[in-house]
């Protein structure tokens, strides 16, 4: 996979244990990385990065923004050769996400009790996922 | 008349017995492809973890985490992936064997140990060897789900984080291909430490950056890529069961139509000898008139 299949754009992947949920060429990505988003151009210089919870957009190479939006939680980003490849356990498109249901897995992580400092810290990670869900389930209304 | 009445019952019993192993030779095979499209679909993340894996033991220089140090087994961690149901030939039982193998070579080393269960069959056969379990799933059946492994997998490194257990090994049914599978206890952790990415394929400009750091990736990548093995093993498992029940199935209706033949052959002859008897005695009777 060292260059692009289908020549000009990005070819970009995304990749969960059970499957390969998204093949397709795009104009560029906005990857959601732990410490904030990082856009990837054409011959963007190869990094690998480790990814939070947010979502990850994909202009289409006709230019449709809209064109794949895919909530991410956590895993990692390879970049090189025109080619993103997005690793994670749980990927799921915008499109698909409900608010509601988003919302009450909010609420049930707040009011979960976490005693001891690495609870803390797990729950904390769970509800700025959780928070991120809700805000990408919000925006595709 | 009896004797051919009864075979005529039995074989019209093994008949019933090969439509039933026929159908379930069918259903084997559908969830055989299935199950295959699935683990193939998964092997693609697999790679691609192995391909950052390389990339980064190649780069990072030594690669040091908790979760490949090696430590004394004081205590170890046995999970073993079975069926939940049965009529599978000797798929249950060859893993099931491997686990008691491991379970008596840890006795000998004095190692305390901590035995999961998934699958019906496998829970009762160590139940009655004697064998202590500490859970047992029976959601698994042929098509797991990486929502439904990942709690058991996050628990396993919780506790080796913590200290109580040094080491964890699955029994499953590897799947090499449709034309061989076979029982292995394979370690998951202490984890394989990573090999680097081959010099051949790496190119000059293939050094890579690291956002955050390293470091910080690894920490996130050796638990996702022990997920990733362990889901592997349970999509392995999934597949051989079925590879499994499909052989079985289509030596049992191979059987039951041998079964047919000899019975039919049977039959027919009892028939013909009964048919030869009742002529023989009309003509007796015939005979005896004329005089």
């Amino acid at each position: 996979m060292a260059e692009s299949p289908r020549g000009a754009g990005i070819h970009c992947l995304i990749v969960t244990p059970e499957a390969t949920i998204l093949d397709v060429v795009s104009r560029s990505v906005v990857l959601p990385l732990e410490d904030g988003q990082r856009g990837v151009g054409r011959s963007h210089a190869p990094f690998i990065g480790r990814l939070g919870a947010g979502e990850v957009r994909i202009t289409t190479a006709d230019g449709a923004e809209a064109g794949h939006r895919v909530f991410v939680d956590g895993g990692f980003v390879e970049v090189g050769h025109d080619v993103v490849t997005v690793i994670t356990q749980r990927a799921v498109p915008a499109a698909k996400l409900d608010l509601a249901e988003a919302r009450a897995a909010l609420a049930e992580i707040s009011g979960r009790p976490a005693v001891g400092a690495d609870a803390l810290k797990s729950k904390l990670r769970s509800q700025r996922a959780a928070r991120e869900l809700v805000r990408v389930a919000g925006r595709v209304r | 008349m009896a004797k051919a009445r009864a075979l005529d019952r039995r074989r019209k019993s093994v008949r019933n017995i090969r439509k039933i192993t026929r159908t379930m030779e069918l259903i084997a095979t559908a969830r055989f492809k299935k199950a295959m499209d699935r683990s193939v679909a998964a092997r693609d993340y697999t790679t691609q973890l192995a391909k950052i894996l390389g990339n980064i033991a190649a780069v990072g220089g030594d690669v040091a985490h908790p979760l490949l140090e090696i430590r004394p087994a004081k205590r170890a961690a046995l999970l073993v992936l079975t069926g939940n149901r049965g009529l599978c030939g000797g798929y249950n039982g060859n893993v099931v064997r491997q686990a008691l193998a491991m379970l008596g070579q840890w006795k000998s080393e004095r190692v305390a140990t901590d035995v999961s269960v998934s699958g019906k069959r496998g829970i009762t056969a160590l139940r009655f060897r004697g064998v202590e379990i500490a859970s047992r799933y029976t959601a698994f059946e042929d098509k797991p789900e990486f929502a439904a492994v990942a709690p058991i997998g996050r628990a396993y490194l919780d506790t080796y984080a913590a200290g109580e257990i040094d080491r964890l090994d699955v029994a499953y049914t590897r799947f090499h291909g449709i034309a061989k599978q076979e029982a292995v206890t394979e370690t998951l952790l202490p984890l394989a430490p990573p090999q680097a990415a081959g010099k051949t394929v790496k190119l000059a400009s293939d050094d890579y950056d690291f956002y955050p750091s390293a470091g910080s990736i690894l920490e996130e990548l050796l638990p996702a890529s022990f997920m990733a093995r362990l889901f592997k093993c349970f999509l392995d498992a999934a597949v051989s069961e079925q590879v499994a029940r499909m052989v079985a199935m289509k030596a049992a209706t191979e059987n039951a139509g041998g079964l047919i033949k000899n019975l039919s052959r049977q039959y027919n002859r009892a028939r013909q000898s009964q048919i030869t008897g009742e002529i023989m005695e009309i003509l007796g009777g015939v005979e005896a008139l004329k005089q």
